[in-house]
């Protein structure tokens, strides 16, 4: 690598930048512009413009917005308490009792909502009450629920995914549905560590609810229903081919909408919170992904991602070493940044080097958010960990000690996802093909 | 003290201005992706409605970046900013608010002398919807010009009066 000396200095700046607090899609563009001005003789701030107004007004991005919106819609609902309600007669009588409300609670409502703290506050707010009632050890009660809710993130419709798609310029409509088998093979491995724990541990022993009939269990899930219609008619729509991920982010804000005006739950308070939540938070990231795309096109000037890619290939790294360098890389920036932006700021450094491996980006893009998964639940910067703190008023230390089994359930889950690719490609190799 | 109240008042209305258009913005989105997918189903033609939508989602970004920095919704590593001593922490801040300042205003500039030359040459957007590209660049300046007063504001309020105007943690609608 030629330049060493600027590169160095131009990756001192983004981390300083970062690292005191400019917000990361103003920091982006400010480093990027550094690195045009210092790689390049370009008139620096009219290719910004073309870059960003190119990157923002994107018709892919446009399902960000809708799903975040169709999360928002959901969050508002009575969701919470039906989850509860619903879901606590049939996993009373599975080893570990009604902590796989907790999962399971999670698991459906990743399926509506793209994010995890959205999904660990509609979960907890009622788990946690009922949960400690039964005594249940409260660090399992914490752990499982830090652990299962940042499945948000990689069950569709999922933000870091979309995200990633519009990054790499891959389809949405594939990386959801590489998403699908590892999220549920992930839930599973957590309800398994559940079931066992609730074997060997001493401090298990919670008081149990009176067993229902069938028939009453329906009666208690009934207003689950809807919420599973709506989930399947997202999914559905688009695996055969009915839809493309925006229009079926279309389908879910409408879906999510009668749901919640039948709920009753639908005032005009409650829709225009919704929406304005929605609004800002697609503009939160919207601006994170304005910045990284003007800075992988300035990166792209430095030689810096070509340099990396060489580097790795003359260093003969097989696949597999590669996916451990990246793994601890990508834990390590974790604890510092959230997952959107830890995703956007390296992706154009990355996605050479993984290219040059051969390596398939679909699956890399489960192998991305199983790994920033793992980073809303390590300190000092874990997301989870502070919605949990303020939803619990715990120390953080013991949320993170609480969840750290989950922590390691995750990075069994990336040796997983190694050794059996297909998890990842195969649903998305067997969607019908989508409408133009 | 009046004069001050008034603008204060003023700005404040601007930023929910500028965040309702993008909520807008948002239900435009929505309407036109239904619109088109209800077209196809009935073999009728909506040209350009990816466009439009594209144009949508611009204005909806860059509508609300004011009133997402004031809600604090923009997501910075404050890792440092906490650990500091409070005379060091208003430091940082005010450097931080500086650094985004000046990007903020680098970008109207840029962004406007953009959007007057596609209007000078009446540039034409590529797709079939043909529109002049102009207009939904406009909204793009609007946005931008609207966030670098939101940020001249609270680096303003910073350096005056100790603390920027950003409302503390909005968990109620997290991001990630």
């Amino acid at each position: 690598m030629e330049n060493l000396s600027i590169i160095i200095l131009f990756l001192f700046i983004l981390f300083t930048l970062l690292g005191a607090g400019v917000w990361v899609g103003l920091a982006l563009m400010g480093v990027a512009w550094v690195g045009m001005e210092l790689f390049t003789s370009r008139p620096v701030g009219d290719v910004m413009i073309t870059t960003i107004w190119a990157s923002s007004s994107s018709w892919t991005l446009t399902a960000l917005p809708l799903f975040i919106w169709m999360g928002e819609i959901l969050y508002r609902t009575r969701l919470s308490e039906d989850m509860f309600r619903g879901l606590s007669p049939w996993m009373g009588g599975l080893p570990g009792g009604l902590v796989h409300t907790n999962i399971v609670g999670c698991t459906v409502f990743a399926a509506v909502s793209g994010s995890s703290a959205a999904t660990l506050t509609t979960v907890g707010k009622m788990s946690i009450p009922e949960l400690r009632k039964r005594k249940y050890p409260e660090p399992i009660i914490i752990g499982t629920l830090a652990g299962a809710a940042t499945l948000g993130l990689m069950i569709p419709p999922s933000l870091t995914l979309i995200v990633y798609g519009v990054t790499i310029n891959e389809s949405i409509t594939k990386l959801f549905f590489a998403g699908i088998l590892p999220g549920l093979v992930l839930a599973f491995m957590f309800m398994t560590y559940v079931a066992v724990y609730s074997k060997i541990s001493k401090k298990w022993n919670p008081t149990s609810d009176p067993v229902m009939s069938f028939a009453e269990k329906l009666k208690n899930s009934r207003f689950l229903i809807p919420v599973l219609c709506l989930i399947a008619v997202v999914i559905g729509s688009m695996y055969f081919g009915f839809a493309t991920a925006t229009e079926a982010a279309a389908f879910g804000v409408i879906g999510a909408l009668i749901l919640a005006a039948a709920q009753g739950t639908l005032t005009p308070r409650t829709f225009s919170a919704s929406l304005m939540g929605a609004t800002r938070t697609s503009a939160m990231i919207a601006l994170i992904l304005a910045g990284a795309a003007f800075l992988s096109l300035s990166m792209g000037f430095t030689g810096l991602p070509r340099g990396l890619a060489n580097l790795i290939a003359d260093l003969n790294l097989s696949r597999f070493e590669l996916l451990m360098v990246l793994l601890v890389f990508y834990i390590i920036l974790g604890m510092f940044l959230d997952g959107i932006s830890s995703v956007v700021l390296t992706m154009a450094v990355v996605e050479p080097m993984i290219r040059q491996a051969g390596i398939d980006l679909i699956w890399f893009g489960i192998f991305i958010v199983v790994v920033v998964e793992m980073a809303q639940i390590t300190p000092p910067i874990g997301f989870n960990l502070f919605v949990l703190q303020g939803m619990t008023g715990h120390e953080m230390s013991f949320i993170a000690r609480a969840g750290f089994a989950m922590f390691l359930i995750m990075v069994l889950m990336v040796f997983v996802l190694i050794a059996f690719p297909e998890l990842a490609t195969w649903l998305p190799d067997n969607i019908r093909n989508q409408p133009g | 003290m009046q004069y001050v109240k008034k603008i204060r008042h003023l700005l404040d209305g601007l930023y929910l201005v500028s965040g309702v258009a993008a909520a807008f913005c948002l239900i435009a989105i929505l309407f036109l992706i239904v619109v088109q997918m209800l077209a196809r189903w009935t073999g009728e033609m909506f040209p350009g409605a990816p466009n439009y939508a594209g144009y949508a989602m611009a204005a909806a970004s860059f509508l609300a970046f004011a009133n997402a920095l004031n809600h604090g919704a923009h997501i910075r590593v404050s890792i440092v900013l906490n650990a500091v001593s409070p005379f060091w922490n208003r430091i940082i801040n005010t450097a931080c608010f500086m650094v985004g300042t000046a990007v903020a205003w680098y970008f109207v500039y840029y962004a406007t002398r953009f959007t007057f030359w596609s209007w000078k040459f009446h540039e034409v957007s590529q797709g079939q919807d043909a529109t002049a590209l102009w207009i939904p660049q406009s909204a793009m300046v609007v946005g931008a010009i609207v966030l670098a007063i939101a940020l001249t504001d609270n680096l303003l309020h910073l350096l005056l009066r100790g603390e920027d105007r950003v409302i503390k943690s909005d968990l109620e609608s997290a991001s990630e």
